[in-house]
């Protein structure tokens, strides 16, 4: 059984026990994570190319909520989460992440703040150089959340997302969609507070995208604010059909409005 | 994360990265290498300057010339005189007629003394300086000179200075030239490094972005700098152990010139370990000058 949690100190504890581990990886997560909630109002940005992405946007994502964004190619979906991510100050507007102006932080601030943050961006990629396994203590190093016997912790992990016997390898030599997968694993392993997932299913295939999907829903439970943007409107009709408690909003026009009436 | 954990890591990712960018890091350590080597041009000048004063200092000796008119009393209150001096080693006596017997070892000299029928030589003291003593003895010259029983104190005033105002000149020379050298390499290695972290600016950009803290971010790169730096000090003291072993055969052989043999394991040491320090330094202040180009602060 594997389970890791972060205690009173917020350091993430490994704890592994013999067992088979679980599909549901973070049905055994211990202790809860301080809830992290979203506002945002009049939000605009308009790229250096004149183009607006967002236009006097409303958003708003409550404690431990998962929000789906849903949204056409070119719609901004990416740039709205790399905002909340702090990467791209928006051009006018509020922004408040547990009643935080995060592009107002210092630096030492920013670097606290983005140590609960896990974020799967596309460019945000592997480091080449490393292994999947080393990229992934990168993380649990630079989160500062490494601990003993996070090597048996990620290798558990790794086997139960599909990706038993990659542990050495080197990026180049996997899938595009296991790279995905350890991108995810990557943003997900330290627990953090606040996931941001642009378009994470892209180019993963069924049994992928049912594991990841878990994998999230998993974080949610245990307490962990999701939010994840896609293109595929059949990810809003398998939340539908599986009573998932997601809460959709689909950008349109620099508009963020609800769908709830489609996930209810 | 402990702070043993920290170092674990810088450690481990320095030395790593240091054989993943082996190109770059060939390229650096020659860089350092071919710096070194002229450094220790001037470092082993210096040395070998400094071994010949050494050794000049040891021979150095003064003659003080007592005067004609002088007793025997007078020769034991000026050896006693001399022997209480702090800043003299040994006092020899040289009596005039052992002078002069010294004097008529050469034919034409002798002929003269012939001629002139008596001795015309003085009663002489050979002193010996401590070493300590040797760069200052005007002032004790000075006083000798005062007394007046002693007739003149020769030291080799003007051959003193000379080989001690070259020695001099020859460290400064070597201190700016080697000081010119020292900062040109600091330029092109933190130059060569910059590359190699622009190389690297993508996993720097990703790293940030994932709230690595600095110490992440830079820790391995000054290791993998001062690993560098290190190593092309190393490459140079195999280089210069073996042009001691070799050339300095070879000198001695063929030249007559013993410069580099004659030189003391211990000096050899000395000039290995500054090389060993320069060279660190080095790799580690050209990584450290790197990192503090705009590009990289402008990352948080």
């Amino acid at each position: 059984m594997l389970a890791f949690f972060k205690d009173s100190t917020r350091k993430t504890v490994w704890k592994m026990e013999a067992g088979i581990v679980p599909i549901s990886l973070f049905r055994f997560l211990d202790g809860e994570s301080a809830h992290m909630q979203i506002q945002a109002f009049h939000l605009t940005k308009v790229h250096d190319s004149g183009v607006k992405v967002l236009d006097d946007a409303y958003f708003s994502a409550p404690e431990g909520s998962f929000v789906a964004v849903l949204g056409e190619s070119r719609t901004g979906k990416s740039t709205f989460l790399k905002i909340l991510g702090g990467e791209e100050k928006p051009t006018s507007g509020v922004l408040r992440i547990d009643h935080k102006d995060i592009y107002s932080l210092s630096e030492k601030e920013r670097h606290q703040w983005l140590s609960d943050v896990g974020m799967i961006f596309p460019d945000l990629k592997l480091f080449p150089d490393k292994t999947v396994e080393e990229n992934i203590h990168f993380i649990l190093q630079a989160k500062g959340a490494s601990g003993e016997g996070e090597r048996e912790a990620v290798a558990k992990l790794l086997s139960n997302a599909g990706l038993e016997g990659k542990a050495s390898s080197k990026p180049s030599v996997l899938s595009s969609g296991e790279q995905r997968m350890v991108l995810a694993l990557r943003a997900m392993i330290f627990r953090p507070r606040l996931l941001l997932a642009d378009d994470p299913f892209q180019g993963l295939d069924e049994k992928a995208i049912a594991v990841l999907f878990r994998l999230f829903h998993e974080l949610n439970r245990s307490g962990s604010t999701v939010i994840l943007s896609t293109q595929q409107m059949a990810f809003l009709d398998a939340s539908r059909n599986n009573s998932l408690p997601i809460s959709w909003v689909k950008l349109e026009q620099g508009k963020l409005e609800p769908l709830e009436e489609i996930a209810s | 994360m402990s702070t043993s954990s920290r170092l674990f890591y810088v450690l481990k990712e320095g030395f790593l990265q240091l054989f993943r960018s082996r190109g770059l890091s060939t390229a650096v350590i020659v860089i350092v290498a071919s710096t070194l080597l002229q450094l220790s041009f001037f470092l082993g000048l210096s040395l070998v300057l400094d071994h010949a004063l050494g050794s000049a200092r040891e021979k150095f000796q003064m003659a003080v010339f007592l005067a004609p008119a002088a007793q025997p009393s007078d020769r034991q209150r000026i050896q006693a005189l001399l022997l209480a001096d702090p800043r003299v080693a040994s006092v020899g006596l040289v009596t005039k007629e052992e002078a002069l017997q010294d004097f008529r070892k050469d034919p034409e000299i002798d002929q003269m003394v012939e001629a002139l029928g008596e001795n015309p030589l003085t009663d002489s003291f050979t002193v010996v300086l401590r070493k300590d003593a040797v760069e200052k003895p005007d002032e004790l010259v000075a006083k000798l000179r005062q007394d007046p029983q002693i007739e003149e104190v020769d030291y080799g005033k003007n051959e003193w200075e000379t080989v001690s105002n070259l020695t001099h000149v020859a460290r400064w020379v070597g201190l700016v030239i080697g000081g010119f050298i020292f900062l040109t390499a600091l330029f092109i290695i933190s130059n060569t490094l910059s590359l190699a972290l622009w190389a690297r600016r993508e996993d720097f950009i990703l790293m940030a972005r994932m709230g690595a803290p600095t110490w992440m971010r830079w820790g391995p790169y000054l290791w993998e700098g001062l690993l560098q730096g290190l190593g092309g000090a190393l490459l140079v003291v195999l280089l210069m152990e073996a042009l001691r072993r070799g050339a300095g055969e070879a000198l001695q052989k063929y030249a007559g010139l013993d410069m580099l043999l004659a030189l003391p394991a211990g000096d050899w040491g000395r000039l290995y370990f500054t090389l060993v320090v320069l060279g660190v330094f080095l790799g580690f202040l050209g990584a450290f000058l790197a990192l503090q180009r705009k590009w990289v602060r402008e990352i948080h």
